[in-house]
């Protein structure tokens, strides 16, 4: 109705300006003033509209702003005057009524796009009517109607119905956003969303048309020279870094300054990649069962499991060795006693003597100089020895005695599968490899006593 | 590679030498203390035999150096070479500062890189090498001072730290069985 309304009237008053000389000023004047009038009619009844409906009735009177530069920069002064406050543009259109006199003034401030602006304007003569006129190029340019008045409010509308779309969607995100150029895209993202979600409405000629009229607006007057924000995600601190370690572009130059590291991947050097399968088969031979799993992943795999469990063992031994000595005093050569090992007996020089002989001190002990001069002494009683020996006394270590216990290796098949009972499941098969030294180790104890033991 | 035995004598020798300086230094230890302290002259016991010409001997004495308490055991363990041996250990600490933070730089850029292949033939290949990638970086846990080798380098580390490992384990555990049998008798 009101769509179709102005142009014809309009259209009525150009064609009876034109036409009529002297007398169609009068008219003219006089219609002006109906029109007014009217507009004013208008305005009041989208008033109580706006009070029934805020959001959804008079947005058709939005689209009025359609391509209009001056009012965008009404719309920029508005944003950038209040953004923060909504509810302040919200009592702005509220008080549209009593506060149209001001609006009316800032329209007229505006600069009217369009040629038949002129056309109009040489049949007026008020300064008032000037600024109704003024509206009403608005519309004939725009191809909408609606009373300036509605323009007006429309503009106090448009305004507010961004920041209520934030709000509305994204009010923490505003608050949390300190830099407007962040609050920006986001407007504009949260309204083009909006405008796909009310697509579907009945309404939808004009909030699509707001929406992209406020895309359209928003951008340009958001987008004052600022520092750029600081970084609010990973990527963007990640960026920054970057940026400031530029000159390290390439890592592996970076790398090879210091002569040490090497590019992780070994595409890059097929010496290098040559060196690593040679130790990767090297580790194969070395970790049990690792001869079937082909891939690098299998077999690092394996060789962590390895590692892991040896460290496993060493703790364990270190504890068990601590439970079994109250005083940490290990006298090896106890251990070489005829009575433990009657096998390798024979090989072992006693070590009586040499604690006789040798300096107390045991940061200057020699156990190879001591099993050169007592290897001639046999015999000795062990128990002897063990009374004489002191906690301090240096400990030699003849080779033979652990050239008998690591070399020996007497692997029999009752022997392995005893072992394997022993240590269950977790242990891994292969490592049955130096089960046969612990045998020769205890050579003459049975298995009973083994098992027993662990 | 060393013969097996050597290195054991050497571990062993060096080990026992340690235990002697614990208990003599303490006359009554809790279980626990002892089994530290038997770790410890252990391990240290073990990198020493390697003379600090791989780097994980290196790491773990400086490792243990660390510690106030054990800076005298360390030293009667490495013998008249502890000072230059501990000095290459702290310059191998202060590489790795640096290697780690250029490792950071590169796990950024690698960040950006990771983002971009969405291909399913990359697909396979891109988890393959994030398996590998994450077990290495379980191996360099593992293995002392790995956190500033390169793959290659770490392979040869692990090399011979599973070697030492083996001679560790096996002369510990004879000396536990040899204990256990006089201890019977």
């Amino acid at each position: 109705m009101m769509n179709m309304a102005s142009p014809e009237m309009l259209h009525c008053l150009s064609t009876s300006g034109n036409v009529a000389g002297n007398g169609t000023d009068m008219t003219v004047f006089e219609r002006q003033r109906v029109r007014m009038k009217w507009q004013q009619e208008q305005f009041q009844q989208q008033q109580q509209q706006q009070q029934q409906s805020y959001f959804g009735g008079n947005e058709f009177s939005m689209f009025s702003m359609g391509g209009q530069v001056g009012q965008a920069q009404q719309f920029h002064g508005l944003i950038n005057g209040d953004s923060a406050g909504v509810g302040d543009l919200l009592g702005r259109a509220v008080k549209a009524d009593p506060g149209l006199e001001n609006v009316w003034p800032e329209f007229g401030k505006l600069t009217m796009p369009g040629t038949g602006f002129n056309v109009e304007n040489a049949g007026f003569e008020s300064a008032g009517i000037l600024n109704c006129s003024g509206f009403e190029m608005n519309h004939t340019t725009s191809r909408t109607s609606s009373c300036p008045l509605a323009a007006a409010e429309a503009k106090v509308r448009e305004s507010v119905l961004p920041e209520k779309i934030a709000s509305a969607v994204g009010r923490e995100s505003f608050k949390k956003r300190k830099a407007d150029k962040v609050q920006s895209p986001k407007v504009v993202a949260e309204e083009e969303t909006k405008d796909k979600r009310i697509k579907g409405c009945a309404e939808d000629g004009s909030p699509r048309s707001l929406r992209q009229t406020i895309t359209k607006t928003a951008p340009p007057p958001l987008q004052p020279p600022q520092p750029p924000p600081p970084p609010t995600t990973t990527i963007e601190k990640h960026q920054q870094i970057l940026q400031r370690f530029q000159k390290f572009k390439n890592p592996t130059t970076f790398m090879f300054e210091h002569g040490e590291a090497r590019p992780l991947t070994a595409t890059a050097w097929p010496k290098e990649r040559e060196k690593i399968s040679e130790r990767m088969k090297y580790l194969q031979d070395l970790v049990p069962g690792c001869n079937k799993i082909t891939g690098k992943a299998g077999m690092l795999d394996e060789i962590i499991n390895y590692v892991q469990s040896l460290q496993r063992q060493v703790e364990f031994l270190s504890m068990k060795l601590a439970a079994v000595n109250p005083r940490l005093d290990f006298n090896i050569d106890n251990f070489l006693a005829k009575e433990v090992f009657p096998a390798c007996a024979a090989n072992f020089p006693t070590i009586g003597m040499s604690s006789e002989m040798t300096n107390p001190s045991y940061l200057h002990y020699d156990p190879i100089q001591q099993v050169a001069t007592c290897g001639a002494e046999m015999g000795i009683n062990p128990a002897e020895i063990a009374l004489r020996r002191t906690i301090s006394a240096p400990v030699s270590i003849p080779d033979t005695f652990l050239d008998s216990c690591f070399t020996q290796i007497q692997p029999s098949s009752t022997w392995d599968a005893d072992l394997q009972n022993l240590y269950g499941p977790e242990f891994h098969q292969g490592r049955l490899m130096s089960f046969p030294s612990q045998a020769a180790f205890t050579g003459p104890i049975d298995a009973s006593n083994l098992k027993m033991e662990m | 590679m060393r013969p097996p035995t050597s290195l054991k004598k050497e571990f062993l020798k060096k080990w026992i030498m340690g235990l002697q300086l614990c208990s003599s230094s303490k006359k009554e230890m809790s279980f626990l203390e002892r089994k530290k302290a038997i770790k410890l002259s252990a391990d240290v016991a073990m990198a020493s035999a390697r003379n600090a010409t791989t780097r994980w001997s290196r790491a773990l004495i400086s490792n243990a150096s660390k510690d106030d308490s054990n800076k005298g055991l360390v030293e009667c363990i490495l013998g008249p070479e502890s000072e230059s041996l501990k000095r290459a250990s702290m310059s191998l600490v202060l590489c790795n500062k640096r290697n780690r933070s250029k490792k950071i730089l590169r796990k950024s850029c690698s960040i950006r890189r990771a983002r971009k292949s969405s291909s399913q033939m990359v697909m396979a290949s891109s988890i393959a090498k994030r398996l590998v990638k994450k077990r290495t970086q379980v191996l360099k846990s593992l293995v002392p001072g790995g956190g500033s080798m390169s793959e290659f380098s770490l392979i040869e580390e692990t090399l011979d730290y599973i070697l030492s490992l083996r001679a560790q384990v096996d002369v510990m555990r004879h000396l536990a069985n040899a204990t256990e049998l006089l201890n019977r008798k």
